[in-house]
């Protein structure tokens, strides 16, 4: 099921299918390791519409919803309901 | 021998530094750059060594200034070895850099640090396996506690004397784009130019169109420089400057163009470039790390639960900046008081010694009253600024200052600002000074730029005490509240309009993104906090000494001249008269103009002034205001007010603005804009308020 990053509740893990958009904001994903492949969970939202708290590869990251909005991804069937941990 | 230290930030590479230099180290700028130079010159092996901290990065493309001076150092000066720094709690990403590095750097040594934070973390690394993977030597390090930091350095200065560079592995691509990478090495091989630059590197570099492959720069030589008396802390250093030499047309456009037509765009390489390496990454991983329990949760978790909570989140940080700045700017007044007293007595001491040499009295009153008071003045601020930069040393080395700017991204957004430009913006309720300098951890120059010139209309503690006694006199009970907390929003208002408005004069091509790591919580190291403390203190005052003295004296001889005079009929109270015509559409008199002319050095002096031109005792802030209350309406005081918080806070906020931002016209700008700026909402609030039938 193909979802936008910003989509998904805390807890919900998914996978990168691609990033929309280019020039430097996706060179700085690349550099953080946002690349197709690879498993986010999304942590927590800033209250009041603020940034996301995200999970990859074992660190932390912040990211707006608008930038968020930029990244297409999957989540596994099965697995979005055991994600909450 | 050139020795680099590298590695993502937040990685303890300043500690290593630290340690391997002490205070044997040359802190100033890259040329051009607001980003921090650092170096030493260390003897090991009877040899100098020169030893370069280059900024944390998270790779070697060019998006933030930070990655342009590695990058540009890495390129240009060649080191002869690099230190790569590497965390073993996020090793992953980190080894996305070290890739990079070694496929531009034929010599690296891998400092492993912060095992004890991935032990934490159930994560285990076999640094022997990792050197094996990889192909180069590892050296597991505890910065924090100085463990393994000599031991790093000697294998560096053994690998930088081995004849040969050591052959390391080239990352395994895909086929489709390894054959590319192939075709591309083979049209370049034959380039003279080629030679300078690993071919597998410069390769890639040309498929995903670099702009910088094919030039060659020089580095002008250090004599053209002023540089005349170095100072072991805090000069400039020597900002190596570079010159474009000349520019080479590489070979490889026909094929450029060819993989273009197959849908093998820049981006298309970048991104296949930047995915083989993770997958890379991901391959090798399982030979050298163990995760026991990955969903463990860490200290960091548990901690954020609180901290980022949508709940106690704020209240949170309400409370760690009150305490931040309970302790900067108000414990820490006896300081400051006792650093005027320290002053006033020198002054004494001198001017005494001066009568027993019969000197003429001017001279004496410019040293007491021009520069002993002017510089005191701002001495006096010293052991704040020191205090707020200790805690704001503490907060970003243990990982808060990442979640304030989290939390406080929100309201920066509104603004069309960076998180982290929140924490400039509350810096300046305490002092605009280091909120100016805080700006330097914002990575887009544009950003740092606006919030730099922003910083000034927010009110800091003296200009809020002074304004609180003119608010007391005016408008007495809880009326006074009402009315400060109305000043309050005014400001945050301007401040977020200013925002706005700034945010079209400064062009900016691309908007910078907010994607911002939240590092695990550590605790920083006592050396850690106090170095950087010392150095901002220091080049503080370097820098603006200078500017502080001539200031004091041109003050004091505009308000000292003619001698005798009455303050009216000094030179600057003159000016005050003159400026009147500015004044008077707001109702100003010129008491309150020259009041205003003088509290640009220091604003606190405000009240002084209009104490000696009122004729009330200088001291006594109530007294002053209560005199001022005969002379203006309650709306006359509030026009006053709002002018006053809203106009260039000080002198040492303008000098910071000029080092900071490196541009005098942006500097004007801000001087010009907050001048006019006052006025004009002043003018406004006069009028409006005469209009709605207040007095």
């Amino acid at each position: 099921m193909e979802r936008f990053l910003q989509d998904l509740k805390p807890g919900e893990r998914a996978r990168v299918e691609r990033i929309e958009g280019g020039g430097a904001l996706r060179r700085r994903m690349m550099d953080m390791g946002i690349v197709p492949g690879v498993e986010i969970e999304v942590v927590r939202y800033a209250p009041l519409g603020g940034p996301l708290q995200i999970r990859l590869k074992g660190y932390y990251l912040a990211m707006r919803r608008g930038e968020c909005a930029k990244i297409m991804v999957c989540v596994p069937r099965q697995e979005s309901s055991l994600a909450v941990v | 021998m050139k020795i680099a230290l590298m590695g993502n930030p937040n990685v303890g590479k300043s500690t290593v530094f630290n340690v391997l230099t002490g205070s044997n180290q040359q802190v100033g700028n890259w040329a051009g750059k607001t980003v921090e130079r650092k170096s030493g010159i260390i003897h090991r092996a009877n040899e100098d060594i020169e030893l370069i901290d280059l900024p944390g990065t998270y790779s070697l493309t060019a998006y933030s200034q930070e990655e342009i001076v590695t990058r540009e150092y890495i390129l240009r000066e060649k080191p002869d070895v690099v230190m790569a720094m590497v965390d073993a709690s996020n090793i992953e990403r980190n080894l996305y850099l070290v890739l990079q590095i070694l496929e531009l750097a034929p010599r690296v040594v891998i400092g492993l640090n912060m095992m004890d934070l991935a032990k934490s973390a159930g994560i285990t690394i076999h640094s022997n396996k990792l050197a094996l993977a990889l192909n180069v030597p590892v050296v597991e390090i505890v910065a924090a506690k100085e463990q393994g930091i000599e031991e790093f350095l000697t294998e560096a200065i053994r690998v930088g004397k081995l004849k040969k560079d050591p052959l390391s592995d080239d990352i395994p691509y895909p086929e489709e784009l390894e054959n590319r990478i192939q075709a591309m090495e083979r049209l370049l091989a034959d380039t003279i130019w080629a030679t300078k630059y690993p071919l597998r590197w410069l390769a890639i570099k040309r498929l995903e169109q670099d702009p910088e492959i094919g030039q060659t720069w020089k580095s002008i030589p250090h004599t053209n420089q002023r540089n005349k008396n170095p100072d072991p802390c805090c000069d400039p250093g020597d900002p190596v400057k570079y010159e474009l030499q000349e520019s080479v047309t590489l070979p490889g456009d026909a094929l450029l163009q060819a993989y273009e037509a197959e849908g093998w765009t820049k981006d298309h390489f970048e991104m296949a470039v930047a995915d083989a390496k993770y997958q890379y990454i991901s391959k090798i991983l399982p030979e050298f790390r163990i995760h026991e329990n990955p969903v463990k949760r860490t200290w960091t978790d548990r901690l954020d639960e609180w901290i980022l909570s949508p709940f106690w989140g704020y209240p949170i940080m309400i409370v760690i900046l009150s305490l931040v700045f309970w302790f900067s700017f108000v414990a820490s007044a006896p300081l400051g008081g006792a650093v005027s007293e320290a002053m006033a007595w020198a002054a004494d001491v001198i001017v005494a010694i001066m009568q027993w040499g019969h000197m003429p009295d001017v001279i004496q009153s410019l040293v007491r009253d021009g520069i002993f008071a002017g510089v005191g003045a701002v001495l006096a601020f010293v052991p704040q600024i020191a205090i707020f930069f200790a805690f704001f040393s503490l907060m970003q080395d243990s990982g808060y200052l990442a979640r304030a700017a989290f939390l406080g991204d929100r309201f920066m957004q509104l603004m069309g600002l960076h998180g982290k430009s929140f924490f400039s913006l509350v810096s300046g309720f305490g002092c605009n000074v280091p909120g100016i300098m805080a700006t330097r951890t914002l990575e887009d120059p544009k950003d740092r730029l606006i919030t730099m010139l922003i910083n000034p209309l927010i009110p800091c503690v003296p200009r809020l005490g002074v304004m609180s006694a003119v608010v007391a006199a005016f408008f007495p009970g809880s009326r006074g509240a009402v009315i400060m907390v109305s000043l309050l929003l005014l400001s945050m208002l301007l401040v977020m309009f200013s925002a706005l408005l700034l945010r079209r004069v400064v062009k900016q091509k691309e908007r910078s993104a907010f994607v911002m790591e939240l590092p695990l919580y550590h605790m920083p190291t006592m050396r850690n906090i106090l170095f950087p403390t010392w150095q901002k203190t220091y080049s503080f005052l370097k820098r603006a000494w200078t500017f502080i003295l001539v200031a004091s004296i041109v003050v004091w001889v505009l308000s000292s001249y003619p001698q005798g005079a009455s303050m009216n009929a000094t030179w600057a109270g003159k000016m005050g008269g003159w400026l009147a015509f500015i004044g008077q559409p707001l109702g100003f008199d010129w008491r309150i103009m020259v009041a205003i002319v003088f509290g640009f050095t220091a604003k606190e002096t405000t009240l002084s002034t209009l104490g000696i031109l009122y004729g009330v005792a200088a001291d006594a802030s109530q007294s002053i205001a209560q005199a001022m209350t005969g002379a203006m309406t309650p709306l006359g005081a509030y026009t006053f007010l709002v002018v006053y918080m809203l106009y260039i806070p000080c002198l040492a906020s303008v000098v910071t603005t000029y080092k900071e931002s490196r541009s005098l016209g942006w500097t004007s700008f801000g001087v010009a804009y907050n001048l006019i700026l006052s006025f004009i909402i002043g003018w406004l609030i006069f009028h409006g308020g005469q209009v709605l039938g207040f007095q």
